[in-house]
């Protein structure tokens, strides 16, 4: 036999999960060691009273595979989410034993029947998702877990991105994403002992935005602006991104930032996209604010966050509290973050906010948002999302 | 060979590796994660760039997670995952346009 | 004479067991890449095979590759890259005349010239998997001199009989009329795979039933199912000595030139000699049955 000892041990003939034993030993092939290790391989491929089947489905379409699905995962502990857009589902003699679900590049509803549960076949269940994920048009993927099994997905190619202990972590398909998107970054880094940072939605940009930057900007001696990249508002992120561009400009000392997964997106922050629904995570703000301190702040060097004070929405107002909390205490080893609140800016004693205006929008009164809004995010509503909206009416 | 999209090969299994290659501007980019980095990850690499430069792929990210695969598997599924990668970024990825696209054997062994 | 009691059937995109499969020694090993592959694996695992067929493990244990038939759009780049890779045998599936036997041949001698492989290098076996084929037995095992062997391959044979696997009833027409097409043309025989891994009692039941009818051996999809398999086509300690006894007296009958071999009195054709022969063979390889 000539097969190289180095490649024997690599491919674990010697000392690999599959438990053989050497390969001059195993050269006769019969010991009882060998098969009951082939004998676990074996059945993910092809027998047929073993087999697994493996296929896709689409949830909403498919209300049989949905049921089944909606079963194992609560024999898991796991929520149904009604976001999920594909699953891959393996079936072993028409049996559900295992599910894992897309919501476009997240995977969520990963399960697999507690009596089944192995490292192979939870790896066979990550390959297949990864896959479809890939053919879906995402190769870049987050998950998000318990602490516990974090370890598990490490095998499965996931890097730990930022993890609150007891709670939740989450995690990234790439070794290089956070790492790349940092050295990006960094090519950004302005000198100075006050760096700010400012992340914003804009959903619209309005003239409260426009009030927090100059006041930040003002007290550091550098600020850089986030925006948010989710295209998941009511404005598209094109359009977020050319109000703010324009909007501060003629602010000096500020670098302007494209956004990104990593800042406030589906991924760090999915509960903020859910807050018409109402619904608040607890440790979805962590997630993000922990990223941001341990990845984005120090690419950057930044100093202070600036946050402008939150009296409409509760998302908001929740993240900026948090952000007193996972920036600022001693939670990590990444240096902490001054957090200053900047008081909203008023127009006609009311507190200008985006969610406002866009309430305003709905009810079709363009006149008084005229006065919340810089000139060419008024001049875009008209044109575009009022005009829009009254001739498809 | 030009990179012209993103394309996965190969499994998260024992004795495979995923592989992953995306279009690169300039040159070649290889990071490897293995369980035994320590002891072949040198080996690895030298297989995945002699692969690479049997098939004339110059410009690359290739990104691997190495599950312990012999020699000959890492070829294969580096192999794999360039020949999907040269499909125009246009085309559906489809088992059918694969089948169809011409292999240069020689190049391959 | 090669011997083919067990034929160890590997999905061709798995390289786990593609890396260590030769630990197991089989008599034949057969990569697949037909049915055992998903659509979408089709292309990685062929380029897998192209690489394990000419890993030095498997130099000295005979290689089968099943290859996509060649009407599907795989069928022709697997053969492609099989035959360049050094297959001993390509196994096609769905064999229904041998016309499917004829045009394999001819696009195997194509690739061989343009590789610069020996023609007639490449050998073949043929599936048959369905009445047609059934009927055609006689016709698919003389279609080519390359030809090692027949098989039979019960899943898709029965559902086109409209049955289902049982007890074998469902397959005794089919599996003796391969056999008798297989010894009229002097090649092998191979019966289906035995699937419930878990029933050793069964899958010896078969075993026993096709050793019985005369096939060389099976095609099998659990290592575990090797050593049963060989033990069973084993010789006893009886027929091992008998077989010695017959081949020595063929030997001297040959050394002395004689037309008539006999032992004990008794005159000894050719196929007897020749089956000692086998009996020798297979006790050479896995010793007397326990």
């Amino acid at each position: 036999m000539t097969i190289d000892r180095q490649q024997a041990r690599r491919a674990g003939i010697g000392v690999g999960p599959l438990g053989l034993t050497d390969p001059s030993s195993a050269e006769h092939g019969n010991d009882f060691l060998s098969f009951a290790a082939y004998d676990r391989v074996l059945p993910k491929a092809g027998t047929m009273t073993e087999e697994i089947v493996s296929y896709a489905i689409d949830p909403a379409t498919q209300p049989d595979e949905q049921a089944d699905v909606r079963d194992l995962l609560a024999q898991c502990g796991l929520d149904y989410e009604i976001g999920v857009e594909a699953f891959v589902v393996f079936r072993r003699q028409r049996r559900l034993i295992a599910c894992a679900g897309l919501e476009k590049n997240i995977l969520k509803c990963t399960a697999i029947d507690p009596a089944l549960r192995g490292e192979s076949l939870g790896l066979k269940l990550l390959t297949e998702i990864v896959h479809l994920a890939h053919e879906r048009g995402h190769s870049h993927l987050f998950l998000y877990t318990k602490p516990d099994n974090v370890d598990f997905f490490r095998s499965c190619g996931f890097y730990l991105l930022a993890e609150v202990p007891g709670s939740v972590a989450l995690m990234e398909n790439t070794p290089i994403g956070i790492r790349r998107y940092c050295d990006r970054l960094q090519t950004q880094r302005r000198a100075g002992k006050v760096i700010g940072s400012v992340v914003m939605n804009a959903n619209p940009f309005t003239r409260g935005h426009r009030y927090l930057v100059e006041c930040a900007a003002a007290a550091c001696d550098w600020l850089h602006v986030f925006v948010v990249a989710e295209d998941a508002s009511l404005f598209s992120y094109r359009d977020r991104f050319a109000l703010v561009e324009s909007g501060i400009r003629d602010i000096p000392r500020v670098t302007l930032h494209h956004g990104s997964e990593y800042t406030v997106s589906r991924a760090t922050f999915s509960a903020y996209f859910f807050k018409d629904k109402g619904i608040v995570g607890d440790c979805c703000t962590a997630i993000d604010l922990l990223i941001f301190r341990n990845y984005i702040a120090p690419a950057l060097g930044i100093t202070h966050r600036f946050v402008g004070t939150e009296p409409f929405c509760p998302t908001t107002h929740k993240y900026n509290a948090d952000m007193q909390h996972w920036l600022r205490e001693d939670v990590t080893s990444a240096p902490p973050i001054a957090v200053v609140e900047i008081r909203r800016c008023v127009h006609d004693a009311v507190p200008i906010s985006a969610s406002e205006v866009r309430r305003l929008l709905q009810a079709g009164d363009l006149a008084r948002i005229r006065g919340l809004v810089p000139p060419a995010t008024f001049a875009l509503l008209e044109a575009k999302y009022h005009i829009d909206r009254s001739s498809a009416a | 060979m030009r990179i012209m999209r993103e394309a996965l090969a190969g499994t998260l299994e024992s004795s495979d590796l995923m592989v992953r290659i995306a279009p690169r501007a300039e040159g070649l980019e290889i990071v490897l994660q293995s369980e035994v980095i320590h002891q072949f990850g040198i080996q690895i690499e030298k297989v995945v760039r002699e692969t690479l430069a049997r098939l004339d792929v110059v410009d690359a990210l290739v990104v691997i997670e190495d599950k312990g695969a012999l020699d000959c598997v890492i070829k294969a599924r580096v192999q794999t995952a360039v020949l999907r990668a040269t499909v125009a970024p246009g085309d559906a990825l489809s088992p059918r346009r694969i089948a169809d696209a011409p292999v240069d054997w020689s190049a391959l062994s | 004479m090669k011997l083919r009691r067990s034929m160890l059937f590997l999905p061709g995109s798995n390289a786990a067991m593609l890396s260590t499969a030769f630990v197991f020694r089989p008599d034949s090993i057969m990569f697949d890449l037909e049915d055992a592959v998903s659509l979408r694996e089709k292309d990685a695992a062929r380029i897998l095979v192209f690489h394990a067929l000419q890993m030095p493990v498997y130099r000295d244990i005979e290689t089968v590759v099943r290859i996509n038939p060649l009407s599907s759009p795989f069928g022709l780049t697997d053969l492609e890259a099989v035959v360049r890779a050094g297959v001993d045998v390509v196994r096609l599936p769905k064999t229904d005349s041998a016309d499917d036997v004829r045009a394999l041949e001819r696009e195997v001698e194509r690739i061989e010239r343009d590789c610069g492989r020996a023609v007639g290098s490449t050998r073949l076996m043929a599936a048959i998997e369905s009445a047609s084929g059934v009927v055609n037995a006689v016709a698919i095992a003389t279609a080519s001199p390359r030809l090692i062997g027949i098989a039979l391959a019960g899943f898709d044979y029965v559902m086109d009989m409209q049955t289902e696997r049982g007890d074998g009833t469902e397959l005794f027409y089919a599996r003796c009329a391969v056999l008798h097409a297989a010894r009229y043309a002097r090649i092998d025989a191979f019966d289906v795979v035995y699937a419930d891994v878990n029933n050793d009692a069964g899958f010896l039941q078969e075993v026993e039933l096709i050793k019985r009818l005369g096939f060389n051996g099976k095609s099998l999809i659990n290592p575990r199912q090797i050593d049963l398999l060989h033990n069973a086509f084993a010789p006893s300690q009886e027929e091992v000595d008998y077989s010695h006894r017959v081949v020595a007296a063929a030997e001297q009958g040959e050394r002395q030139g004689l037309g008539v071999v006999s032992l004990s009195g008794k005159m000894i054709d050719a196929p007897v000699i020749e089956h000692a022969r086998v009996v020798l063979r297979r006790a050479e390889a896995s010793g007397v049955r326990k």
